[in-house]
């Protein structure tokens, strides 16, 4: 199983697609940096000055990137192999399918976790730069650390997460084109649908829940979930779906 | 030994338009140990399938199949690091370069890059090994997929159909290699069209036809069982030696401006002597030679199919 899985994460980290989100994220980040310095004013008590004390803000605010990122990650690992037949290949090298397919999405999971962290890190880095020196640091003590890096684990778990559904439902449909567009219907279509019509099963919507484990509370919603319940409720939607792309992973024909 | 060991295997197919399709009907098949074993048949006989099914990548309807006495699925992990195999063209990731695609699939065994590099090498590959493989023509891709099926030293290889794609230099190096490996006391498991190829190479054969085996056992049995020997007659008055051979009770037919006489080669003198003496002369004498594609075609005719039910 170890070997599955480095042999998993080394070509996970091989992927053209890997590369380029991370290299998109980090001129973003570049050009986040310079429009930020350039928009600070470094005197005291100038207006605006960048403040530090911002940055969870920020990071809550980049979560939504992450999280499409590691959808269209989880769901393109799975769905190039199908695509290209390389499933097959491995297969014959590994006819254990449930370790295949918990190998990979383990993998797929890890790696966007690592690749969300590491790029908060950086554009963390990148403010924390314009604030030193354009802007300021003032409030930055060990709370905010907490809150800082709480906000980055959390929009890293979530990108992991969403990483996994997207890897789950490519999974079933055997594409990445159907995860990707079960994923843009679920969004723009059924959550639409069911606040319009249900709201009282808002509560059970990904984007909602998601919105609260991002934040931490529920300002702004009209039910009340920790940021814990919520966060089991997400993995369980996750778990389920994942769940359900392994029984049709090891029951299908692989042609 | 048997190495593979296949009984009653069924297949059943089931789709929304086509309805189902019996790809396999109860297949019986056994591949002692060693030599090449050439796996013919049409296209759509069921040889991919059970290929497919021997590697745990189909689930039979019905039937089972022994891999190196583990029985497939189930106990496929426990002899897969002694099975190397193709299944049709090979598939590799097209953004890795060759080199990777093995070292990757390698990982999984513990096999090093040495391995890797000895091994493309062996088939060719040394120089394209750190190019793409989405560069590669056909026919590199299928010297990459045989790399990959020796990458574990197997005492196994199921190949289906891997020659495709190579050029005839290719085809011959194809064919040397698996006969080199079949002396090294490997068993081959080989499924081919080029019929031509396989008698030269196999020392085993099974014919598939509609998802049965209707021909199985070494080569020369097969092309033995598969048409009575006989000899190929030519005389310039060729209605006058058939009368003759009929005259004398030799049984005897018109085949493509000669004469098949159903006679062993060993008793061709009888026929030279029975027109010798009614004044025909031979223009030639020789042994009607079976060939694998003869017996092929003729093991294989069918009548149009029936409509899948």
């Amino acid at each position: 199983m170890t070997a599955l899985l480095a042999s998993e994460l080394r070509r996970m980290w091989s992927r053209h697609l890997v590369r380029i989100v991370a290299g998109l994220a980090l001129l973003g980040i570049a050009i986040t940096g310079v429009i930020v310095a350039v928009r600070s004013s470094p005197e005291v008590g100038a207006d605006p000055r960048f403040p530090l004390t911002m940055l969870p803000d920020v990071l809550k605010g980049t979560s939504i990137p992450l999280i499409i990122a590691g959808w269209l990650l989880g769901a393109s690992f799975i769905g190039a192999d199908w695509r290209v037949g390389t499933i097959t290949t491995l297969l014959t090298w590994e006819p254990r399918r449930l370790r295949v397919i918990v190998a990979k999405v383990l993998a797929c999971a890890f790696s966007v976790f690592a690749l969300a962290i590491a790029l908060q890190a950086v554009l963390g880095g990148v403010l924390g730069l314009d604030a030193a020196f354009r802007g300021t640091t003032e409030g930055v003590d060990a709370t905010w650390l907490r809150e800082t890096s709480g906000v980055a684990v959390r929009a890293a778990t979530l990108a992991s997460v969403a990483s996994v559904i997207g890897f789950a439902v490519a999974s079933i449909g055997r594409n990445t084109a159907a995860a990707l567009g079960a994923g843009f219907a679920y969004l723009a279509v059924i959550e639409n649908l069911v606040r319009g019509l249900r709201p009282e099963w808002q509560r059970w919507l990904f984007s909602d829940n998601a919105a609260v484990f991002i934040t931490g509370g529920n300002v702004g919603f009209s039910f009340q979930r920790t940021m814990l319940q919520a966060f089991v409720l997400l993995a369980a939607y996750a778990a389920a779906l994942f769940a359900i792309g392994v029984v049709m992973f090891r029951a299908r024909d692989v042609n | 030994m048997a190495v593979i060991e296949v009984e009653g295997l069924r297949k059943e197919y089931r789709g929304w338009r086509r309805g189902r399709t019996l790809a396999l009907d109860g297949l019986d098949l056994v591949v002692p140990e060693g030599g090449v074993f050439a796996f013919l048949g049409p296209n759509g006989a069921g040889k991919t399938t059970t290929i497919r099914c021997l590697l745990g990548l189909v689930r039979p309807t019905g039937g089972r199949c022994r891999l190196l006495g583990a029985d497939t699925p189930k106990d496929l992990a426990t002899v897969i690091r002694r099975v190397g195999s193709i299944v049709e063209t090979p598939t590799f990731f097209p953004r890795f370069s060759g080199r990777l695609n093995l070292e990757l699939l390698g990982r999984l065994h513990g096999i090093g890059r040495k391995a890797v590099s000895d091994v493309l090498e062996r088939v060719g590959l040394a120089e394209r090994a750190d190019h793409l493989v989405k560069t590669y023509s056909l026919g590199m891709r299928q010297r990459l997929g045989i790399g990959a099926a020796l990458l574990k030293d197997p005492e196994v290889l199921i190949l289906d159909e891997p020659a495709n794609g190579l050029d005839p230099a290719g085809i011959k190096e194809v064919r040397e290699l698996l006969r080199r490996l079949g002396n090294e006391g490997r068993t081959i498991f080989v499924s081919s069209h080029i019929l031509t190829e396989v008698q030269h190479t196999a020392d085993r054969v099974a014919i598939l036809s509609r998802g049965k085996c209707v021909a199985s056992g070494p080569v020369g049995e097969v092309l033995a069982a598969g048409r009575s020997a006989g000899l190929i007659v030519r005389v310039d008055d060729e209605a006058g030696a058939l009368e003759a051979l009929r005259l004398a009770g030799i049984p005897a037919s018109a085949d493509d401006h000669a004469i098949r006489v159903m006679l062993p080669p060993e008793e061709g003198a009888i026929v030279t002597r029975t027109l010798a003496e009614r004044g025909l002369y031979l223009t030639e004498l020789r042994p009607d030679e079976v060939d694998l594609e003869t017996v092929f075609l003729e093991l294989t005719r069918e009548s149009p199919r029936e409509a899948s039910p």
